[in-house]
């Protein structure tokens, strides 16, 4: 991509933000350059990190002494585009307060969860592998890890599964037994987001970033709603403390506190997206934009939304994720605020089981597979309502399932 | 192969795969299972009680038929003691209304049920064609869809009923959900998943027992019992937001045929996470943004959001979006900034700014809800918006005479 430079003489079609370069892209309506553009994209991801910036400074740092840890946060890099992006994003931030004689804001890990759990073993060879190669030839400064599902959550009670008796217990039983392609993308979404907050709890990690895009918000808002689970939605669409696990209250202590504002001094990881203003359309011109373009960075389809529209197929094969990518593709390119609508508007919903996790009186009971809070009231009267009768399932076990789960280890 | 066997009682040939979860039955199973799921409902929502007079708001439809004929014969079977009514609203439309008033009227001798149409001139004084005749073809449906929302209600308390059922189905409850939360609209959001609307201030209840039953059994269930109904196409374009959801949810269904439901179910826990809604406690009802809000007016069925928009009602939110964004970078709301701060720092957000029908985006958070001071219909105004409507129309109607 040549660089543009300043032209001569009259523009034919000015940029209406710099009004000094021709336009050649378009910005939410309105006609612009392409360093407008690029600095657009990365304004909004700076906006983010500088709002977690004031929310991870150390306590004792605002009590005037000197800053004794440096922020660390965890990115979780799906090698899709938005993450991809992000990672590119974070890494310039960087670069530019070096190059200004200042420290470096923050320590950045970035984690691949490897969940081709149903596949072979991935070797070198595997496109995987070489495009974190190739990530990590680009962006040296950082630490990049490739773990593999299983091998994070180890300590993960399957108890409460109705994994076949007899069987092994382990996230490829469960797996393999699930009826159909919707509830294994769903589950292993799940378990991927558990296994990422896993990890940035015991690297230390003050913060989670996740590459999630406007679209891919609101895609989450609206298949996690038609997946049953929109009583856990703000907590997983919103910017802010992670859910707490019940063991992290005993084990963690020394973990860098994170006072999360509500009065009660828990540590807590809190979960970012600093890309939740950009649309993925955004970012998929963005990328083609970087010099050398990161979309060759990229695994197409590794984020499940680059797939080139596949042909179709049975509806037996599709996932939930597919279906909301299809629509959303639609109504982004034509109703692009609607979609930041969408996000917006689900960033509104109080996070339920809050109180449970700061009362101390026992804590609401939380899922055994997702880690939700789980919703007391009225599931006995929705297996009326399912037609399911009574207690044809009802795990005897210690574990409970939230709605959701119970509806995707159904089938 | 052998036939398969109903999976219910194992005795009978299974002939139906039923929708909802694509369990295999036989006819007679089919029909019990999909009545005692309605009872389900009934009993555990605890929509009735005993000697209630209860009016169905009925159009001659599959929804309502089906509704009408279920009532009847649970009513029967645990002894409700309902005294069920047939409540049809006719808008005064020459040849509109005649095919299905027919159906209506053939219901009632089946179901052996009263019935009683009350057409628009009795409850408004003013017939549809008549109001065409007035103010012309163009924005009428205005005028139709206000009188249709509260049609109903005042049909039945002329009968002296407080309860009205209507036939609205879990696709009609789901295809809200998603329609709300594509428009960012919490509040209706949050009123729409209600099986019963209307509070104590309101005089009339209203329910809607099918709102598990899948579209699709309703069907299976009204072919099976051989009920006498008007299929038509709806001549009511749905409008975009709706018809948006509506595909996606046929897309979901096929996917996962529980879909439907988890959107319902979904729907329901959100309506508790609205901030302001969540507790019942709370009586100040702090989000209610319009007089028929309350009501019903969310709810898909023929008509009801007719004359609302057009049918670019997508494009037309997408730009006004678009423009308050634009206009955002020209000023610093404070209070918002503020909420924002407090809202990292907390996870929550306890004041929201909703967005009225109209687009006024941060204008009506507090209305108090009360009643219309000429017909008592609730009404955040002093004067409902069709006693408003009405007021107009008559005095067109005085000049005239004059």
């Amino acid at each position: 991509m040549e660089e543009e430079k300043p032209t001569e003489g009259p523009l034919t079609k000015p940029c209406v933000k710099c009004r000094a370069q021709e336009a050649t892209l378009e910005s939410r309506t309105h006609a612009v350059c392409r360093n407008c553009f690029t600095k657009f994209i990365a304004g909004k991801c700076i906006k983010q990190i500088g709002l977690l910036g004031k929310e991870t400074r150390h306590p004792q740092s605002t009590a005037g002494g000197p800053p004794n840890t440096t922020r660390r946060y965890l990115l979780g890099l799906s090698l899709g585009v938005s993450s991809t992006v992000l990672l590119h994003l974070l890494n310039e931030n960087i670069e530019f307060q070096l190059a200004k004689g200042r420290n470096a804001p923050f320590e950045l890990r970035v984690v691949h969860i490897d969940n081709a759990i149903l596949h072979k073993p991935q070797t070198i060879f595997s496109p995987t592998q070489q495009a974190l190669s190739r990530l990590v030839r680009r962006y040296p400064r950082f630490q990049f890890q490739c773990i593999p599902l299983s091998s994070v959550l180890t300590d993960l009670d399957l108890t409460s599964l109705p994994l076949p008796p007899g069987t092994s217990q382990s996230i490829r039983t469960l797996l393999t037994t699930l009826p159909t392609a919707a509830s294994r993308e769903d589950i292993l979404r799940l378990l991927t987001r558990q296994a990422l907050i896993s990890l940035a709890r015991t690297q230390h990690c003050q913060a989670l970033l996740l590459g999630h895009s406007t679209t891919a918000l609101a895609e989450l808002t609206l298949a996690e709603t038609a997946k049953g689970r929109g009583y856990a939605l703000p907590w997983l669409i919103n910017d802010g403390p992670a859910p707490s696990h019940p063991d992290d209250e005993e084990e963690e202590e020394e973990v860098v506190v994170v006072t999360n504002g509500a009065g009660n001094d828990k540590p807590s990881l809190l979960i970012y997206h600093p890309l939740r203003d950009a649309l993925r359309k955004e970012l998929v011109t963005y990328a083609r934009l970087i010099d050398p373009p990161l979309t060759e960075l990229a695994v197409t389809g590794a984020d499940g939304h680059q797939n080139g529209a596949p042909a179709v197929v049975s509806h037996r094969d599709l996932t939930i994720e597919e279906v909301m990518d299809r629509y959303f593709a639609e109504v982004e390119e034509n109703y692009p605020s609607v979609v930041a609508n969408v996000a917006r508007t689900t960033g509104k919903l109080v996070r339920a089981g809050e109180e449970a996790r700061g009362g101390g009186e026992g804590g609401g009971e939380r899922c055994g597979l997702c880690g939700m809070p789980l919703d007391e009231i009225g599931d006995e009267r929705w297996r009326g309502e399912l037609g399911l009768g009574t207690g044809i399932k009802t795990a005897d076990g210690q574990g409970r399932l939230c709605y959701g789960c119970e509806r995707s280890t159904a089938g | 192969m052998a036939p398969a066997l109903c999976a219910n009682c194992m005795t009978e040939r299974a002939v139906i795969k039923r929708p909802k979860n694509h369990a295999k039955l036989c006819k007679a199973c089919f029909i019990t299972v999909f009545e005692d799921e309605v009872h389900h409902t009934i009993t555990s929502s605890q929509l009735f009680y005993p000697g209630e007079k209860v009016a169905i708001g009925a159009s001659g439809g599959k929804d309502s038929t089906v509704l009408a004929s279920v009532l009847k014969t649970l009513n029967e079977r645990h002894g409700y003691g309902l005294e069920l009514v047939l409540l049809s609203i006719d808008e005064g439309i020459k040849g509109y209304r005649d095919d299905s008033l027919e159906t209506v009227k053939r219901n009632a001798v089946q179901y052996d049920m009263p019935l009683k149409v009350v057409g628009y001139d009795e409850l408004y004084g003013w017939t549809m064609d008549q109001v065409v005749e007035t103010i012309g073809k163009k924005g009428n449906c205005t005028y139709c869809g206000v009188f249709r929302r509260q049609a109903l209600d005042r049909g039945a308390k002329m009968l002296g009923i407080k309860h009205v059922v209507t036939g609205h189905n879990a696709d009609d409850v789901a295809e809200t959900v998603l329609m709300n939360l594509l428009r960012g609209d919490l509040a209706r959001l949050s009123r729409s998943t209600s099986i019963v609307t209307g509070d104590s201030r309101s005089e009339v209840k209203r329910s809607k027992p099918l709102k598990y039953s899948y579209e699709k059994e309703i069907v299976l269930y009204a072919h099976h019992k051989k009920l006498d109904y008007f299929s038509t196409e709806c001549i009511y374009s749905p409008e975009a937001f709706r018809g948006s959801a509506r595909g996606l949810i046929k897309q979901l269904e096929r996917v996962r045929p529980t879909a439907i439901l988890d959107i319902v179910r979904s729907g329901e826990d959100m309506a508790r996470l609205v901030p302001g809604e969540s507790s019942s406690s709370c009586a100040c009802r702090g989000q209610n943004t319009g007089a028929f809000a309350s009501a019903e007016d969310d709810i898909g069925g023929c008509g009801s959001q007719n004359g609302r928009t057009a049918g670019n009602e997508m494009a037309v939110m997408d730009k006004q979006l678009r423009d308050n964004e634009a206009h955002e970078g020209l000023e610093t709301d404070v209070a918002k900034t503020m909420a924002e701060s407090k809202q990292r720092g907390h996870g929550q957000q306890v004041k929201l700014g909703l967005r009225s029908e109209n687009g006024a985006p941060h204008g009506v958070t507090r209305q108090i809800l009360g009643n219309c001071k000429r017909c008592g219909y609730m009404s955040s105004q002093e004067i409902c918006q069709a006693c408003m409507l009405l007021e107009g129309l008559n005095k067109n109607r005085a000049k005239i005479q004059i």
